[in-house]
């Protein structure tokens, strides 16, 4: 139980800058997700809040505490690895002791502390076993029961499931969430794919280039991208970003009000419809290149008339539409993400964060 | 390579055995020479089968040698080479283990170079630096001592990049994780990175046990008292006997209980020993 505090936090490896200032703050409970591509400084700035990356400039408190220069033995915090990293030699049970034995932890809080991390996890037939005997998921709850035993101020995940298949993936995923309910233990959560990070996140943080892009809650972030990159990162398919000439001579255009600076539109691939909605829209003509059914929607790849631009459409069910037909494809003017290019920024207010 | 055809089985078969028999042939001569009593060997025709004399050749060399030869009884020079081979496997283990962690987990200015002065030193064999080690070792007034004997063979450039080697294919996690479970270098040391090496270490004591055993020039060298001398050193003094004909029943006696302890390590090991060699899942 504990607050994380980052305060313009910043890593360089020699002249090369990692992480440019990182400003985050950690309420008691509450499970935050590190997303990005790779490279973005997410994994350098979990390992220097875990204590195994040195700090270049700036602050890191947990619990109130500054640790920039403890051990990460001493910073009361426990890590969930990606390769799982369990001691081979050791059984399960030696694995979740370690750590506890190492502190010096009387035999009895041990045993009953390994024995309640065993029931959480379903993993008490397996004690005995050494983890080349287990499976990918067996191993990862090990890993996260040696987190659980310490019964530390903060979990620190550094994508814990993208050793998994895909399968798995969802259960863990799902299985993580509800441990972090109810253990409310303060989580940093790294991940680069961001469906995990959406569906997991009490807060998100989208990160590109050592620097935060976005702060907020996953349907915030969603919702209301602040950047361009944001915009392109999170969603999937990603959102379309048109140009503002190639729909500028659309019906419709004159009414949309954009706001001042709006060179980009951008629009959710759900959020395009085939239909005519009720009530103002705008109207592309467009034709379709490829329709590729998943199941419940269909993805409808179509390039613009008016420029050539490659848009994609979730559209329900499978619609009945040729390779090569001439479309039309509508988007209410409320669903329209005005950006600038130069600044990659929102180009409407009301974006609290960096 | 699983086949079931007869002849090609019937054929490997045949090579190995040929091959078994042309290796352990002298070994039967030498323990059927050890089985004779004196000058049946020389008589010019050479037994194929073991003799009479088992018991008391081996009961003559282990008690009493041969003090003509100057070589003391075997059970001393027994005794000195598995002390000087034990001490030599443990030290150069101990010793490449440590400077195999320090260059691979630790960053210290000129790591790199440490390692590789220590591996230019695998071009340097014994024998080439014999005269400045002996010269260093005789000012150190080592000479007639087990440690004389054993120092300047245990520094190891050989095991220290095998291990090396071993401790780079251990993952960083592993460490970190340790470092998060308040694990500090030395403990990490004792708990996670011995018990891993188990096997490498086991295979390593086997060959370098062997290493010590066979050392023949350098025991020779720093030993002029013989309640130091070491039992492959003894069998050159025991054949090279001034004037008549060595007595070659006891010289294989000797032989053949010195073959015994390099044997019965590999044996005793050879389980560790294998499995040190092919295993790779950590």
């Amino acid at each position: 139980m504990a607050t994380i505090n980052l305060v313009d936090l910043k890593k360089n490896y020699g002249p090369v800058p990692a992480v440019k200032g990182i400003n985050l703050s950690v309420k008691d409970g509450e499970l935050i997700v590190l997303v990005g591509p790779s490279g973005c400084g997410k994994s350098t700035l979990l390992r220097m809040v875990a204590g195994l990356e040195s700090v270049t400039s700036g602050r890191i408190e947990i619990a109130g505490r500054d640790v920039v220069k403890a051990e990460p033995a001493e910073r009361d915090i426990a890590m969930v690895f990606q390769n799982y990293a369990l001691y081979p030699h050791m059984t399960v049970r030696q694995n979740l002791e370690y750590g506890l034995k190492n502190r010096g932890t009387p035999r009895e809080e041990i045993d009953r502390r390994v024995k309640e991390a065993a029931d959480i996890l379903e993993i008490g037939p397996m004690l005995d076993r050494k983890p080349r005997q287990l499976s990918g998921g067996q191993r990862q709850r090990v890993a996260m029961g040696r987190a659980i035993v310490r019964e530390p101020a903060a979990f620190l995940f550094d994508e814990p499931l993208s050793n998994l298949d895909a399968k798995l993936r969802v259960q863990m995923r799902v299985e993580i969430r509800k441990l972090q309910r109810r253990l409310k233990t303060t989580s940093l959560y790294v991940t680069h794919d961001q469906l995990e990070a959406m569906t997991l996140a009490d807060r998100l943080v989208v990160m590109n280039g050592g620097l935060v892009e976005q702060l907020g809650t996953p349907t915030e972030v969603y919702d209301r991208p602040a950047t361009l990159f944001v915009a392109g990162f999170i969603g999937s398919p990603p959102m379309n970003l048109l140009s503002l000439e190639s729909i500028a001579g659309a019906s419709g255009f004159d009414g949309l009000n954009l706001p001042a600076g709006t060179d980009v539109v951008g629009i959710r691939p759900d959020q395009l419809t085939l239909e005519q909605p009720t009530g103002p829209s705008l109207a592309l003509a467009a034709t379709v290149e490829l329709l590729e059914p998943i199941g419940g929607e269909s993805h409808l790849h179509v390039r613009l008339n008016t420029s050539n631009q490659a848009v994609i459409l979730s559209v329900p069910g499978r619609p009945d539409i040729a390779e090569g037909a001439a479309v039309t494809i509508h988007a209410r003017p409320a669903d329209l993400h005005p950006f600038n290019r130069e600044s990659g920024r929102r180009t409407d207010t009301a974006v609290a964060n960096p | 390579m699983v086949e079931n055809r007869p002849l090609l089985s019937f054929l490997t078969h045949l090579v190995l055995i040929v091959g078994v028999v042309i290796v352990v042939f002298p070994v039967y001569l030498a323990f059927v020479a050890s089985t004779h009593g004196n000058g049946d060997f020389l008589s010019g025709l050479v037994p194929l089968l073991p003799g009479p004399n088992l018991i008391e050749n081996y009961r003559l060399m282990l008690t009493e040698g041969i003090s003509t030869a100057g070589a003391p009884p075997l059970w001393i020079m027994l005794g000195n080479s598995l002390v000087i081979a034990i001490i030599i496997a443990v030290g150069k283990i101990a010793i490449s283990l440590l400077s195999a962690y320090a260059i691979v987990f630790f960053k210290f200015p000129f790591r790199l170079l440490a390692f590789w002065i220590i591996f230019i030193t695998l071009m340097l064999p014994v024998e080439v630096r014999i005269i400045p080690t002996f010269k260093v070792v005789a000012d150190l007034g080592l000479l007639n001592s087990y440690v004389g004997l054993t120092l300047p063979l245990i520094a190891s450039a050989t095991a220290t990049f095998l291990f090396r080697q071993f401790f780079l294919t251990i993952p960083d996690e592993l460490m970190e994780a340790a470092r998060v479970d308040g694990a500090g270098p030395l403990k990490f040391f004792r708990d996670i990175l011995l018990p891993l090496s188990r096997t490498n270490i086991a295979a390593l004591f086997v060959i370098l046990f062997i290493y010590g055993w066979v050392q023949y020039l350098w025991p020779l060298l720093v030993t002029t008292d013989s309640r130091y001398y070491t039992v492959v050193m003894g069998i050159k003094r025991l054949a090279a006997t001034a004037d008549g004909e060595p007595q070659w029943h006891l010289v294989m006696a000797a032989v053949m209980l010195a073959m015994l302890p390099p044997v019965l390590v590999v044996i005793f090991m050879q389980r560790l020993f294998v499995k040190g060699l092919v295993e790779t899942e950590k």
